[in-house]
């Protein structure tokens, strides 16, 4: 119970941040605010929270609360400055309102409802999650949770199988949740991949309905809910929903022009998982081309979370081999073998077809609305801009299996459905960013009674 | 003065279908995932066996102070799934001490070692092959041995 309410407090100083420095309040409409509100302040303090406890056990060892104690001031005064500024409420939105978002909410509630009952099943079969959580990610929060000189060995290289090398977020929150409640209770990482997957639906829902439309905004968030991949991988307590939390609030965020708290994400990424340093270089550069207003707020966004995570792989863990310097003796030589090509290509086609459930493709969803409502040429740049980031993240995984060190099948076979889970939210994201808006496409009549019935007659 | 009605707003057939195909396959496929995901963890419950590997090595974690750092035998066949599982899940459930597999199996560098068998066996005699005195046995498979080099 303790190291919930820790997680809370992270949650809540987040929320609060947000809420103060983001000026996301002013987002029509009001539940799609809420929604941006909990999504990127979830994120957010999670991310800034597990920075935060780390280098208060790097700097104050002997004193593992003390970070908690910072957040509880910060969180005080945050809320008060906020209770200080509290003003009327926005005015109400004046669009003309879809039909259908009532019943949208109605089966993105049930979808979630649903959802959420079908992973309690797993959270009580395996409430240690899958492989990787206790080989890799809950297994160096508890390094992290012993404190002192012990909580090095989370970057050990002695730690052979376990990737001393990836970045801390994930271990470090648990960790921090772990030792503020004084427990080492598997509900922790439980919620926290609970947490992550409901941020990434409520940035995704919300953004788009602030920032496109609103039925548009709830279906998104009903097709990621109902993409199986997806869904299956969050009672794992894997890395790869969080990181995918971070690329979807990334591009939402910057799409709904907050640079600064969209930099914050992807530099937060680079901080979750070494795909996520891809990513923040992939969202920067095509931040370059598409959105060179934000660039320089977008940078000094992500050199918080960024920077952590550079500082990391070469002060802390640097005496840990990298996959790309593992990759360089076979660059050549892996490079120059078509059959890699082959074999990733078609790997990457049969992992698509294989993100079907029985009958259902997740793309069925965003295949329908293309049909029906056809693409938007006017939003042309924020089309390009996600479509590139997609693309590129896409090709740059693809090019890490040309090179990898590993055995190639075996390589493909543990990781290419992850990498799916990562991308697939951004994937959906471009294409309903492309889409026309249900409401664009209304038949509004307007005129006088005796003016319909002289039309009609 | 003629009387201005609320204007009258209507959908095209193309976008209430789109709209209504587009949530109704979403809810099919949630559906889906609600209907086969129970099933698929009822029978992949715990497929590592942590629970079960970490009531086994409570004895031992108890047994051993927290900064220790330990080298590792097993009789489990070298990269199997089961010597993986039974590795990574003892680094899990020991941890925060640390537990090395060491390259050379004959000869150890840490001053204890963990035990950790499939199966029965004399493993006081197992240990003098590798340099080792068998200092508690908990059970199970589960062993502390002492180095005698040191």
């Amino acid at each position: 119970m303790a190291g919930l309410l820790a997680i809370l407090l992270a949650v809540a100083l987040g929320c609060a941040l947000v809420l103060r420095f983001a000026n996301l309040t002013s987002l029509q409409p009001r539940w799609a605010a809420a929604l941006v509100i909990f999504g990127s302040g979830t994120a957010l303090g999670i991310g800034l929270t597990s920075i935060l406890f780390l280098v208060a056990l790097l700097l104050i060892p002997g004193l593992p609360s003390l970070a908690m104690w910072v957040e509880i001031a910060v969180l005080a005064w945050i809320s008060y400055d906020l209770y200080r500024r509290r003003n009327s409420a926005p005015t109400s939105e004046s669009r003309s309102q879809f039909p259908w978002n009532l019943a949208l909410m109605a089966a993105l509630a049930l979808a979630m409802a649903l959802v959420i009952g079908a992973m309690s099943v797993a959270w009580e079969n395996n409430p240690q999650g899958n492989w990787d959580a206790w080989a890799i990610w809950n297994l160096r929060a508890r390094f992290l949770a012993a404190g002192g000189s012990l909580a090095h060995r989370a970057w050990s290289p002695m730690l052979g199988f376990t990737h001393p090398e990836y970045p801390l977020l994930t271990s470090a929150f648990v960790a921090r949740a772990w030792t503020y409640g004084y427990t080492l209770s598997a509900a922790v990482p439980i919620a926290v991949s609970c947490l992550f997957f409901l941020a990434l639906i409520s940035l995704a829902t919300g953004g788009m309905a602030a920032w496109h439309s609103r039925p548009l905004g709830l279906l998104l968030g009903l097709s990621l809910a109902a993409t199986p991949t997806l869904v299956h991988v969050v009672p794992d307590q894997y890395a790869d929903v969080p990181l995918a939390c971070y690329f979807t609030g990334a591009l939402m965020l910057a799409l709904l022009e907050r640079p600064v708290l969209a930099g914050l994400l992807a530099g937060l990424a680079a901080w979750t998982k070494d795909e996520g340093l891809l990513f923040a270089a992939i969202f920067l550069a095509a931040a370059t081309i598409f959105r060179r207003q934000q660039f320089l707020r977008l940078l000094a966004g992500s050199a918080l979370g960024g920077g952590v995570a550079i500082l990391f792989k070469t002060i802390l863990a640097r005496g840990n081999a990298s996959l790309l310097g593992a990759s360089l003796p076979l660059l050549g030589h892996h490079l120059s073998d078509p059959s890699r090509y082959r074999q990733v290509i078609v790997a990457m086609g049969a992992q698509f077809t294989g993100m079907a459930s029985g009958w259902y493709h997740p793309i069925l969803p965003a295949l329908a609305l293309a049909i029906a409502l056809r693409f938007d040429v006017q939003r042309r740049r924020d089309v390009l801009f996600c479509s590139t980031v997609a693309l590129l993240l896409f090709g740059g995984y693809f090019f890490v299996y040309i090179i990898t060190p590993n055995d190639l099948t075996w390589q493909l076979q543990t990781s290419l459905s992850r990498l799916y889970v990562q991308i697939w939210p951004v994937v959906l994201l471009a294409i309903w960013t492309a889409l026309r808006s249900p409401e664009s496409t209304a038949i509004v009549q307007v005129g006088t009674a005796k003016a319909r019935k002289k039309a009609k007659a | 003065m003629a009387k201005v009605e609320k204007p009258r707003v209507e959908y095209p057939l193309a976008t209430q279908t789109g709209v209504l195909g587009a949530a109704v396959l979403a809810l099919w496929g949630v559906l889906g995932y609600f209907g086969s995901e129970g099933s698929y963890q009822e029978q992949n419950r715990d497929p590592f066996q942590i629970a079960a590997q970490s009531a086994r090595l409570e004895g031992f974690r108890e047994a051993v102070a927290e900064d220790a750092i330990l080298g590792y035998l097993t009789d489990a066949a070298p990269g199997s799934e089961v010597s993986d599982s039974m590795f990574m899940a003892a680094q899990y459930t020991l941890a925060p001490r640390l537990v090395v597999k060491e390259t050379n199996d004959k000869k150890t560098n840490y001053q204890q070692v963990l035990g950790n068998f499939t199966r029965p066996a004399d493993f006081a005699e197992i240990g003098r092959q590798h340099g080792l005195s068998l200092q508690r046995d908990f059970g199970n498979g589960v062993v502390l041995y002492r180095s005698d080099a040191r």
